[in-house]
């Protein structure tokens, strides 16, 4: 599907917000877990002690790194490392499925990274995870499964790595 | 991101998952979920305000301790462009 095509449909669901809620509906059934539903992992006892890690799905990606691929239908299930202290001058969205006009002005609407870090200078948060992640919503057929069979246990192996206490994950 | 965030917690990291999408949630539920009434693209809220986008932050962590049971959803009772957002300097 041309690319012009699915970027005026995100901007006309994006604006009449009913349209996601009935297509969302609509794909609910086909929505099959492959993924099961582990127990909860305990808090932290204090967030002013925890290191927090973002995961986006709205397809943010350093200006540097390679966009998504915006040209199988089936969307991308690869992600991108976002390094904590990356300028967000240098922070783009690659992601025709939503209206992203507004994080384009202000990359905290989907990827709150700034106010993040005014969260730990106010001693609210403890620190933030070296290492944060960019991904794209919009993921099925192959793409799903390449997202639960390599993606998703690339992630949460990363994120064990820097020790992370919390994860905040975000749409598009 | 539910397929994600499971795997995440799975991997012992709790998790919170915000969504603007209830249907979308109540298909394939995160761990613990939070629901804003915000537009698509714009979870945290308007650009450049950056009261809010911290309000919101702020209440999807808390959402840490309030959801109690795998899957459960809480509603952050903020509305579009209405309502405003005072923050305790010291908090």
């Amino acid at each position: 599907m041309a690319r012009w095509w699915n970027r005026l449909q995100s901007n006309v669901y994006t604006r009449f917000h009913w349209i996601n809620e009935l297509y969302a509906r609509a794909v609910r059934k086909k929505a099959s877990a492959d993924i099961a539903m582990p127990p909860l992992a305990p808090p932290p006892d204090h967030l002013a002690d925890a290191r927090v890690a973002i995961v986006t799905a709205g397809g943010v990606h350093l200006k540097s790194q390679e966009p998504f691929d915006m040209e199988n239908p089936e969307g991308d299930a690869s992600f991108r490392v976002l390094p904590a202290d990356a300028d967000v001058g240098e922070l783009v969205i690659t992601h025709d499925y939503y209206d992203h006009r507004a994080a384009d002005q202000d990359i905290n609407c989907v990827y709150p990274i700034e106010r993040m870090k005014e969260l730990v200078d106010r001693g609210e948060l403890g620190s933030l995870a070296p290492r944060h992640i960019g991904m794209m919503g919009h993921i099925y057929g192959a793409q799903r499964e390449r997202l639960i069979r390599q993606s998703a246990p690339e992630i949460a192996a990363l994120l064990r790595e820097d020790h992370v206490d919390v994860v905040l994950a975000t749409p598009g | 991101m539910g397929l994600v965030a499971r795997e995440i917690e799975a991997a012992g990291i709790p998790t919170v998952t915000a969504s603007v999408v209830r249907q979308m949630t109540e298909a394939l539920p995160a761990p613990r979920n939070v629901m804003v009434k915000f537009r698509l693209g714009q979870v945290f809220g308007e650009p450049g305000h950056a009261a809010q986008q911290r309000t919101i932050l702020r209440d999807s962590l808390a959402a840490l301790r309030t959801v109690t049971e795998p899957g459960g959803i809480v509603e952050l009772p903020y509305r579009w462009k209405r309502g405003t957002y005072e923050e305790a300097d010291a908090r």
